[in-house]
């Protein structure tokens, strides 16, 4: 790979221990993928919270920050374990509360953007179509591809921040335009689009996702009124079965206004994959996996709510209480929690029972502790949240619509109906 | 025997071989504290690969496997050193930040002349791997 003068000199450790770091893993990972070059960045996102750092991460993370060292691009950062506004109230455990100051210490001192969130793009973090960036986990990624038009492979945690160090990232896969034409057509015609909410659009991209692997799927016959919640739902959960990095949706997708356009060329003369909605219908079952009717939890929030889902929820509990044995969790970024408590949210949610919880998703972090606690078995509207919390946390899971997570919440038994 | 492979990092490591025909990814699929493969199905499931050259197709998996593959090498639970068909980010990133001996693409196939318990050195600095086979008793 060339490396320009300033490049070489980050290489040679004249910038830095943590520049040098930085480099060395660019240069290992970009030879890898055969990448001529490094090419400016304008934006990268960092994954990784306690629960896969795990406590050598920190102490990774503590020694590049050792040397004075700095992002040079903005940079921000996915959830981490609590709601540091709420240690107390939540009752976590000390070695937690000691593990996340630690690592928000260490993000502070490399001057990462402190946002604990996956809606990074809803809280600053927007680049423009064509941009070039490092984000690091793969719901977020698929998004900027698919839905803004920036282009960023499926970089790790250690890529993305010398990337940010360093402002540069290998030349390869879906920075470069040739590599970003759609590669398999499914047609989603014959499903009833027009009555499917955000939980059916999970549904059908778990089932696909496994259909689709690493390839890069073209969409078509999508409602041209598809809703963004919709839109995340297909997306972030494509990632999660399968490892595609962009997805054109045609008539959604910047690049991907027709067909053609999709697949920089003549399109295949007829799909690979035709949806069908049996198929859709197998893969809730699959998405749950609990038998025990009685939940411990109902938790939202993967990716983290929106201002708008809030509302939503709060809508559906107007007037009610939760079951006395069931929370109800609504997980989300610290500026939303800030926009609730200003429109009056909080204090409605509260009467109901619910809890408006930031910094954290429904996937991960909080589930270390929450196990403890004693919660075993959860609710989510997230098929991806369901995936993680079951295989990473062996938490039961339920997987239904948001209507029917909060009619659990009120009766404290699953009330999915598929 | 001696053969050419590219090197993904620097360093030489030599120990016993432990040999994968499948990919394997470390989030989930390794335990961090003992380096045992505990994907259901693996061929390596239930064995150990720390202290050892292991050999495998490629990664596969989580980009947070980085993370984890640190934890092991920390807790003396990682492999000694990586020969891969292929490389790809997650198990090069790992080999750099761990400074592991790593090499891919090695101009005969590595499964055939390759076994468990070979003693196998890799020389990531020339782009050697050598390979001695075990006693058969």
């Amino acid at each position: 790979m060339e490396l320009n003068k300033t490049q070489k000199e980050m290489l040679d450790g004249k910038k830095g221990s943590g520049a040098r770091k930085a480099m060395e893993i660019l240069v290992a990972y970009g030879e890898c993928y055969n990448a001529e070059r490094l090419i400016p960045i304008t934006s990268v996102h960092m994954a990784g919270n306690f629960p896969v750092l795990l406590d050598e991460g920190i102490e990774w993370l503590e020694d590049l920050a050792q040397d004075g060292t700095k992002v040079s691009v903005y940079t921000t950062k996915n959830p981490e374990m609590f709601d540091f506004e709420e240690a107390e109230e939540l009752r976590i455990p000390k070695i937690y509360q000691v593990r996340q100051k630690k690592i928000d210490t260490a993000l502070r001192s490399l001057g990462v953007t402190l946002t604990y969130s996956c809606h990074h793009y809803l809280v600053g973090n927007v680049p423009r179509f064509g941009d070039h960036i490092a984000w690091a986990s793969s719901g977020s990624q698929v998004f900027a591809n698919s839905v803004i038009g920036a282009r960023s492979n499926r970089d790790g945690d250690h890529v993305a921040l010398a990337a940010a160090i360093t402002g540069a990232i290998p030349e390869w896969g879906l920075h470069l335009v040739e590599n970003r034409k759609g590669e398999m057509l499914i047609d989603v015609g014959p499903l009833n689009l027009d009555e499917y909410d955000p939980a059916d659009y999970k549904a059908l991209g778990w089932y696909l996702g496994k259909m689709v692997g690493m390839k890069i799927p073209v969409f078509v016959n999508l409602p041209p009124d598809m809703q963004i919640e919709e839109v995340k739902g297909l997306l972030y959960t494509l990632t999660v079965t399968g490892a595609t990095g962009l997805v054109h949706l045609v008539g959604v997708t910047p690049e991907a206004p027709t067909l053609e356009a999709a697949f920089g060329g003549a399109p295949p003369s007829s799909p690979e994959i035709i949806a069908s909605q049996d198929k859709v219908d197998k893969a809730y079952i699959e998405i749950s996996s609990s038998s025990d009717e009685n939940v411990d939890l109902v938790i939202f929030g993967c990716p983290q709510c929106s201002i708008q889902e809030v509302q939503e929820i709060s809508n559906m509990l107007e007037g009610k209480k939760l079951h006395p044995e069931t929370q109800l969790w609504i997980c989300t970024s610290a500026w939303v929690k800030t926009l609730c408590k200003r429109m009056g949210l909080l204090d409605k949610l509260g009467s109901s029972g619910a809890r408006v919880v930031a910094d954290v998703g429904a996937a991960d972090g909080p589930h270390l502790y929450l196990r403890e606690q004693g919660i075993r078995v959860i609710a989510m509207n997230s098929a991806r949240g369901s995936y993680y919390a079951h295989n990473l946390f062996g938490m039961d899971t339920w997987f239904g619509s948001t209507r029917e997570c909060v009619q659990t919440a009120i009766s404290g038994k699953w009330k999915g109906t598929r | 025997m001696k053969i050419k492979a590219k090197p993904v990092t620097t360093g030489v490591a030599e120990g016993q071989a432990i040999v994968s025909r499948m990919p394997i990814f470390f989030t989930g699929g390794m335990d961090p504290s003992a380096g045992i493969i505990r994907e259901p199905g693996h061929d390596l499931e239930g064995q150990s690969v720390a202290g050892r050259i292991l050999v495998f197709p490629s990664g596969k998996g989580s980009t947070t496997g980085s993370w984890q593959f640190y934890a092991a090498y920390k807790r003396g639970s990682a492999p000694k050193g990586i020969i891969n068909v292929k490389a790809e980010g997650v198990v090069a990133v790992s080999a750099i930040i761990t400074g592991t001996p790593m090499v891919q693409e090695p101009e005969k196939d590595p499964f055939e002349f390759i076994e468990n318990g070979d003693l196998v050195r890799i020389d990531a600095n020339e782009g050697i791997v050598e390979v001695e086979k075990k006693q058969r008793k």
